[in-house]
């Protein structure tokens, strides 16, 4: 029982975090075709950017979705910058690859240099402990749990329920095309990265509300995400929110029988298998191709 | 009142050269109009200038005589001018149904948009079977009722059809034909350019034949000319 009860609960909680990580990542993948290393970058300073909030006082209610449309129009500015410029060049791929890199380690650089090395926290989204099946958890995880199905869910509607989601959907596929529909393609750009941006503050801020800040924090969860990503497959969304709850109970299960330390081992073992078995990801049909 | 765009000294090209020099044509006048001439001569590039997808150099281009050179595609397509481009691959990951509804994202057309599907649907029967079916998987001569469903779907005030037909089967092409007449019969202006002599005939008896990027020769109608004059004005000079 408390065993299932590790596992159930660990999993769905680093489910839920990969999930509004990766999420991020393939949205920009799904509409735009490239990727977004700057990604964890993001992540991380909407953590910083939270904490700064939080120091000037400001009621933590506030602080969550200021700092969401703060980072929307970072991820807006980082689009304009070093991703529209490159927009129909035949190596758009790999070249983004390299300008969001650079992108993140002066984001990386400049957090260190504003906020220094001190690691910080920032406030959990509900204070306290539970028990829960005999497991103590505490109920910032216990929230996260409980919104990110309501936030993934509301981006899906977007996506496929309005027309500015199917738009946003369809902008990168053909810009002919997209331009002779009448759509405005560079708000459409900016507006994949705002949301995806929005998306990777709000995991910084899950992120941060339970361990210590550091400007390097968004490393791993890229690294994550990544994996999510690829296992999930590239077509659309729902493969990489499925995957992402997937590889949490991996990981659970994999730390509880086999520890800690042998889990990313695990993982990686589980991912190169998928791409060897099924290289367009286990829950994709068909994969839009990295070319 | 009829629809008109009226094109003065539009000069136009990629980079650094030119493809159409200083051409000129009036359409709408006579109603439908047919392009024709031979491959590479500037015939894409025109349709293309007209909607915006290239920055004209030079000239003027004026739809029911408002200027609309230099805008972008997105507001000319405001303007209910839309384009259907040649060899077009249209939105591969979107189903038929997404599609048309994407043709409905102009304001102007948003009102209209129950009415224009059904419409749709009543012109090309075969894309209501396949609603849900991605546009990559379609044959060529599906993908082509998409593509001008999906113009359809935009309201158009007047339709521009870059080569239709190209590439598609007799049997095809013929039941496509039929549909772009019927498209014209409902009142929609068309401006189709076309390698099929006999089909632009059939849509209209205006035709301007571009050579060079520039307009070799205006058939209006009453200047009936039989085949073998179009042919020798194709080949001959
Ligand atoms: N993107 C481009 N960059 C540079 N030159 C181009 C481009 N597209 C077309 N051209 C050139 O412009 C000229 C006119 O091409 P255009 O496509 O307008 O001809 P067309 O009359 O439509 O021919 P077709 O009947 O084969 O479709 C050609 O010489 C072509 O090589
Ligand atoms: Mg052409």
């Amino acid at each position: 029982m408390d065993a299932a009860a590790q596992i159930i609960f660990g999993g769905l909680f680093q489910g839920s975090l990969y999930a509004v990580m990766a999420v991020g990542l393939a949205l920009i993948w799904t509409t735009i075709g490239v990727f977004n290393f700057s990604h964890g970058v993001l992540m991380m300073l909407g953590a910083y950017v939270a904490w700064q909030l939080t120091a000037l006082a400001i009621p933590f209610s506030v602080v969550v979705p200021l700092t969401m449309i703060l980072m929307a129009g970072v991820g807006w500015l980082l689009q304009a910058s070093v991703v529209r410029p490159l927009i129909g060049r035949p190596n758009i791929v790999l070249v983004v690859v390299i300008t969001t890199l650079a992108a993140a380690s002066l984001i990386e650089n400049g957090t260190l240099e504003v906020w220094g090395p001190r690691s910080k926290q920032i406030p959990a989204l509900v204070d306290g402990n539970a028990m829960l099946l005999g497991v103590g958890v505490s109920l910032h995880q216990i929230t996260i749990i409980f919104i990110t199905p309501f936030i993934l869910l509301a981006l899906w509607l977007f996506l496929n329920r309005t027309r500015t989601g199917l738009a946003l959907r369809a902008v990168a596929q053909n810009e002919d095309s997209a331009l002779l529909v009448g759509l405005n393609v560079k708000m459409l750009y900016g507006l994949a990265f705002a949301i995806s941006a929005a998306l990777a503050a709000l995991a910084g801020i899950f992120l941060g509300g339970y361990r210590f800040m550091s400007p390097v924090m968004g490393a791993d969860p890229l690294l994550k995400a990544l994996i999510v990503v690829v296992f999930g497959g590239l077509s659309s969304i729902n493969g990489p929110i499925f995957a992402a709850y997937l590889i949490g109970f991996f990981e659970a299960v994999c730390s509880y029988y086999f520890g800690l330390y042998w889990t990313p081992a695990l993982l990686f073992a589980v991912l190169i298998i998928t791409l060897m078995v099924r290289p367009e990801g286990i829950f994709s049909g068909k994969s839009r191709g990295l070319a | 009142m009829s629809t008109t765009l009226e094109i003065r000294d539009l000069t136009a090209g990629y980079g650094r050269i030119d493809i159409l020099h200083r051409i000129s044509l009036t359409i709408g006048n006579f109603g439908n109009v047919g392009l024709f001439g031979p491959n590479g001569h500037g015939k894409t590039t025109l349709l293309r200038t007209i909607s915006g997808l290239i920055n004209p150099r030079e000239g003027s281009i004026r739809f029911n005589d408002i200027e609309i050179a230099g805008l972008s595609p997105r507001a000319i397509v405001e303007h209910g001018l839309i384009h259907v481009s040649q060899g077009n691959r249209l939105f591969p990951d979107l189903t038929i149904g997404e599609c048309l509804t994407l043709g409905a994202y102009p304001k102007r057309a948003r009102a209209d948009e129950e009415a224009n599907r059904d419409a749709v649907i009543k012109i090309f029967p075969k894309l209501a079977e396949r609603w849900r079916q991605k546009v990559r998987t379609l044959s060529g001569g599906e993908r082509q009722m998409v593509s001008i469903g999906t113009a359809l779907m935009s309201s158009p005030r007047m339709l521009i059809l870059d080569e239709p037909t190209l590439g598609l089967a007799p049997k095809i092409k013929e039941e496509l034909c039929a549909s772009v007449l019927g498209i014209s019969e409902r009142g929609v202006p068309l401006v189709v350019v076309e390698q099929d002599v006999e089909f632009l005939l059939e849509l209209s008896k205006h035709l301007y034949l571009i050579n060079h990027g520039e307009v070799a020769t205006e058939i209006q109608p009453g200047q009936s000319l039989d085949h073998s004059e179009i042919m020798s004005l194709y080949f001959g000079q």
